[in-house]
């Protein structure tokens, strides 16, 4: 077969997905290839045990663009949003119980219970939290400034950002210009005294990333997270069949619209002739030529592993060596054979929320303090995984009992920091250890739990490698560090989804505005192509 | 009775001194004020022990302004520069030694690795590119984002053309300096984990960052600042300590009309209808002025001179938002003779130099770690020099000074800053042990021992916290960040007091630019008619 396909993308993930159906729907016919036997990436429910189904990978994330969520159009491919008034729920080593809500008002009368002077200042700073936020999101849809040329029609997104960011007035300005820099510890111990509290914010700030809440530059990520969501924790809004249900969902409205999608297919190369994309090479032997490939892999899988040294300017591969995609993160999924006792949160399953659900519905915490994070993370840095990891976990079942056979559970943990580079042993040998580690940092708030266990899966970041081709076990392709976002992602000169292969385009998590499972990069992507064929 | 004066710097540190004369330099008159008796804040010699001279506290010159140097006169009133031979960074069974002999560095790092040899020479390239780019911003009115006049939008597009004309490799270098950790940066150039680890210390002098925070990197500019006038490095020892320095700016402001006091303590800043007329003396005496000029950092300023309701809850938040953290001690030992090496035995020229103890970045990075939580590190980063080995004045015959910087000493500790008093001499040991790790005979020469913890650097000098740069050098208090956004023009919300020291742009490290910078803007407001 040699027809030449007009676009192929590169991996099924959410973005993937989403420059599919953007594609398709402006008449282009695109041919997304997965190598998995499912497309969604990272945001896929998959069986872990008979009759129990959990998230894989990411529990909770976006929310997806509300144009694109418009655009897509879910309710029709069989879409049903659980929306969680319980956002985040911690406890503390003394078994002191916090509970943070949608509603501020109530996050305020659990605070209270650790600091009456933090639980006064929560609603103002929820509100601050919001309004820079929302200010700043105007950013995430945009693509990058061209630094050397920029042209007139982009300049007007920048400066209605800019204008928004202005409107904020000169005192939230300067806080956003003296915050971005800070640790995230820093931002919230100017707000707050009471360590729980503290770290509650720190989290969304360090999950994925190679640092710790004392890192500096970490709140910028609370920022940037924030910017996708506007609040000051983040929600926990997942369709009924959890965040799997959406990609399928968002697959089956781009074959809708016209994409062909094939899975179970490895991609082994791209061929690029005088500086232009020719062909993709597929692992089993055949080549499809095509005019444009957009590839959803990370920067470095894409030019290091697929391109040809001899097709990419020294200087430039040399760059995109330099990404640095220190995955630290590793994910247990637990199938329970029942609701877990929190000591904290005695009779949860029967309304201890307060509005008749359980206070377990969001991320729940394991790390009560700054401290613990930051310890946690320590021991990353020189290539060893926590001696008491930092865990974000969820109970999916809670919100949506349909994934587990009833009266049982699963249960869904991201744990950090497990470094992808170890410096002795391999993860083959580490998993059983990296598991039990887990249960029994679970175990200290939740006593009852390891006797719950029926069955358990640890992936590894030598797993999220080598099964979903995460360079580096990287879950957002490549660290969100100041010195790689916006237009430093991937690389300077290159945010804009081109790259310097013609007809190649970027339009992974590893391009502006990052990782968050928003749909973002794929939208700005698919339009940077429709913007070069015209 | 009260005096009259056009204007009164409080501290007489060397920006105070830098300040008051070119004050006096337009015809002003001038008084500075100074709490010790002795001047320079943190730049003094002291004979702390009979026949050895030390300088307590800041040890080496570096980034001292050279228009400063030539406005001042500063070599007729005695400076004097001796130059600091390389960096000599001593490990298990060997060392790296970096002269000031450029072809012998590179060799030396050869020795280590070839491809870091190579690499050294395009690192240094790239780096005084980037210096060309950065010197101007040191001597630049940092703009005000949140109301920009036309000067600011045409420096700031005078910025962005430089930045747009700068190469696209230059520039990416720029961006990566500036957000960066020390650690990531360097490990893209090198390999050498001794190279890399003293490389690493210049990004974490005097910050509470570890050589992994972002941030850290673009310190690593300022040991080639000094490259493109000609020198090697522009690191240096003043002949008869760092005090020398602070004593020929002080000769040269006396001769400029300056009248300097010492052992006056100022109780608090003046102010009448919220304008500052003067400052009361801790003696009681008043004395007035057209303006007030402080050196001290703003916690001193605005929390302990000024009297409650002089400046808006809003603006103290915000200074007591701004971070100090002191992160490092000092210790000074007079030696009986001088100390031998394992790896390098004798009294060959590596000890006229500094000598770091960085072996690699993580060594650097678990002292910090343990910082994090409140303790000093038992195995700490150390910067010793021996200047009595260029300037033999400060030293008896035959002895020796040695000082060692040390980082890190949190001012905070766990059980609080006034556990200091308790764990000063384990701090002590710990930094000659360190030491006898590398060379044994280190104890049996220790004639005296002084040790400077971060408390005693508040007591002493009166640096908040012990920040020995008046405020912590991180991306979120710099330029017009710094000490407060919107504040970053040496001006106060009380009118006719000014800000002149270090916890202003461009911020600290013996340079003088605040000071001089901020008596431009003054002088500038007179003229005006403002002050």
């Amino acid at each position: 077969m040699s027809d030449r396909q007009d676009v192929v993308i590169l991996g099924g993930g959410l973005n993937s997905l989403v420059a599919a159906f953007d594609l398709a729907r402006a008449g282009r016919r695109p041919t997304l290839l997965e190598r998995r036997p499912t497309v969604g990436g990272i945001a896929v429910t998959e069986e872990i045990a008979p009759g129990f189904k959990a998230p894989r990978l990411m529990h909770l994330g976006g929310p997806l663009r509300s144009d694109l969520l418009a655009d897509l159009g879910l309710d029709r491919h069989g879409l049903t949003w659980l929306d969680s008034p319980v956002l985040m729920a911690a406890q503390d080593g003394s078994g002191r119980g916090l509970v943070l809500h949608r509603d501020p008002g109530r996050s305020a009368e659990s605070i209270a219970a650790f600091s009456k002077k933090d639980a006064e200042r929560w609603p103002k700073f929820e509100e601050t939290v919001g309004r820079i936020a929302s200010a700043m999101g105007g950013l995430l849809d945009l693509i990058p400034p061209d630094i050397d040329k920029p042209a007139w029609k982009e300049v007007f997104p920048l400066l209605r950002t800019g204008k928004k960011v202005r409107d904020l007035g000169r005192k939230d300005l300067y806080r956003v210009l003296r915050w971005m820099p800070m640790a995230v510890a820093d931002l919230a111990a100017e707000w707050f005294e009471s360590e729980i509290v503290r770290a509650a914010l720190a989290s969304r700030a360090i999950l994925g990333q190679a640092a710790g809440p004392w890192s500096a530059g970490t709140a910028a990520n609370y920022f940037l997270r924030a910017a996708q969501d506007p609040r000051a924790v983040p929600s926990v809004k997942v369709p009924q069949g959890g965040l799997g249900a959406l990609t399928q969902a968002i697959a089956s409205a781009a074959k809708a619209a016209g994409a062909t999608i094939r899975t179970g297919v490895e991609v082994s190369g791209i061929e690029v002739k005088n500086g232009a994309v020719q062909a993709v090479r597929l692992a089993k032997g055949d080549r499809i030529e095509t005019v444009s490939v957009m590839s959803g892999l990370d920067p470095k899988r894409t030019f290091l592993n697929l391109v040809s040294p001899v097709d990419l300017d020294p200087a430039f591969r040399k760059k995109v060596q330099n990404i640095r995609a220190r995955g630290v993160t590793a994910k247990v999924n637990l199938a329970l054979g029942g609701l877990p006792e929190f000591t904290a949160f005695k009779g949860a399953s029967s309304g201890a929320a307060g509005d008749g659900g359980s206070p377990l519905r969001g991320r729940i915490l394991f790390g009560s303090s700054i401290d613990d994070l930051e310890r946690a993370f320590d021991a990353s840095k020189y290539g060893q995984m926590s001696e008491h990891p930092y865990l974000e976990a969820t109970i999916p079942t809670l919100l949506d009992p349909s994934l587990a056979p009833a009266g049982k559970h699963v249960m869904s943990v991201l744990v950090q920091y497990a470094p992808h580079a170890l410096k002795e042993g391999d993860w083959a040998a580490r998993r059983e250890q990296l598991g039990d580690r887990v249960v029994k940092t679970l175990a200290t708030a939740a006593p009852n739990l390891p006797s719950l266990v029926e069955r358990g899966q640890v992936i590894t970041p030598k797993d999220l490698e080598d099964d979903w081709g995460l360079t580096g076990g990287h879950l957002f392709g490549g660290e969100e560090s100041l010195d790689q976002i916006f237009t430093m992602r991937p690389v300077l000169g290159w945010a804009r989804y081109r790259t310097p292969v013609r007809g190649l385009y970027l339009c992974g998590s590893g391009t502006h505005p990052g990782g968050g499972l928003t749909g973002a990069n794929g939208r700005n992507a698919a339009r940077a192509l429709l913007a070069d064929r015209r | 009775m009260a005096q009259r004066y056009d204007a009164i710097v409080i501290g007489g540190g060397h920006n105070g001194l830098v300040h008051a004369a070119y004050l006096a330099k337009a015809g002003k008159k001038v008084v500075v004020l100074e709490r010790r008796h002795v001047l320079g804040g943190a730049a003094v010699t002291e004979e702390v022990f009979p026949g050895f001279k030390f300088s307590v506290f800041s040890y080496v010159v570096s980034l001292l302004r050279p228009e400063i140097i030539r406005d001042l006169e500063l070599p007729k009133h005695g400076l004097e520069i001796l130059p600091l031979d390389g960096t000599f960074t001593p490990l298990d069974g060997d060392y790296l030694w970096r002269m000031d002999d450029h072809g012998r560095s590179i060799r030396e790092i050869a020795r280590h690795s070839r491809t870091d040899a190579e690499t050294y020479e395009e690192f240094g390239r790239a780096m005084q590119a980037l210096c060309r780019f950065v010197r101007p911003i040191l001597s630049m009115l940092p703009p005000d984002p949140g109301k920009p006049d036309i000067k600011d939008l045409l420096n700031l597009l005078f910025l962005g053309k430089r930045l747009k004309n700068l190469p696209y490799e230059d520039r990416y270098n720029l961006i990566q300096l500036m957000t960066m950790s020390a650690a990531d940066f360097l490990d893209q150039w090198f390999e050498t984990p001794a190279l890399k680890g003293t490389m690493s210390a210049s990004g974490i002098i005097g910050t509470f960052l570890g050589v992994r925070s972002p941030g850290t990197a673009y310190v690593l500019l300022h040991h080639y600042m000094g490259e493109i006038d000609g020198a090697f490095r522009a690191w240096g020892f003043a002949k008869g300590g760092t005090g020398a320095i602070s004593n020929a700016i002080g000769s040269s402001a006396a001769a400029l009309g300056v009248e300097v006091r010492r052992e006056a303590p100022v109780a608090r800043i003046i102010v009448k209808h919220g304008k500052t007329v003067g400052v009361a003396l801790e003696s009681g005496d008043e004395i007035h002025a057209d303006l007030v000029s402080s050196s001290l950092d703003p916690r001193m300023t605005f929390i302990k001179l000024l009297e409650p309701g002089a400046v808006s809850d809003e603006f103290l938040e915000e200074v007591k938002h701004y971070k100090y953290r002191g992160s490092s001690g000092k210790v000074n030992l007079a030696l009986d003779g001088l100390p031998d090496f394992t790896c390098l035995p004798g009294n060959g020229a590596h000890l006229r130099g500094a000598i770091s103890i960085s072996p690699s970045m993580d060594y650097m990075e678990k002292a910090y770690d343990e910082a994090k939580y409140g303790a000093f590190s038992r195995r700490p980063y150390m910067d010793c020099v021996i200047p009595s080995l260029t300037d033999p004045s400060v030293a008896p015959p035959g002895k020796h000074v040695m000082s060692c910087f040390v980082q890190y000493a949190p001012y905070n500790l766990k059980e609080g800053p006034q556990d200091w008093d308790r764990q000063r001499e384990a701090f002590g040991d710990t930094v000659v042990d360190t030491l006898a790790e590398r060379c044994p005979n280190i104890k049996k020469l220790i004639l005296h021992r002084q040790v400077m913890t971060p408390l005693d650097i508040e007591r002493i000098t009166g640096l908040s916290e012990g920040n020995i740069f008046q405020g912590e050098l991180s991306l979120e208090q710099l330029f017009f960040l710094r000490p407060v956004a919107g504040w970053a023009r040496f001006r106060t919300p009380v009118r006719n007091l000014y800000m002149c020291g270090s916890a202003t742009h461009p911020g600290g490290g013996i340079m003088g630019a605040p000071g001089r910078l901020s008596a431009l803007e003054v002088l500038k407001d007179w003229k005006r008619g403002i002050a």
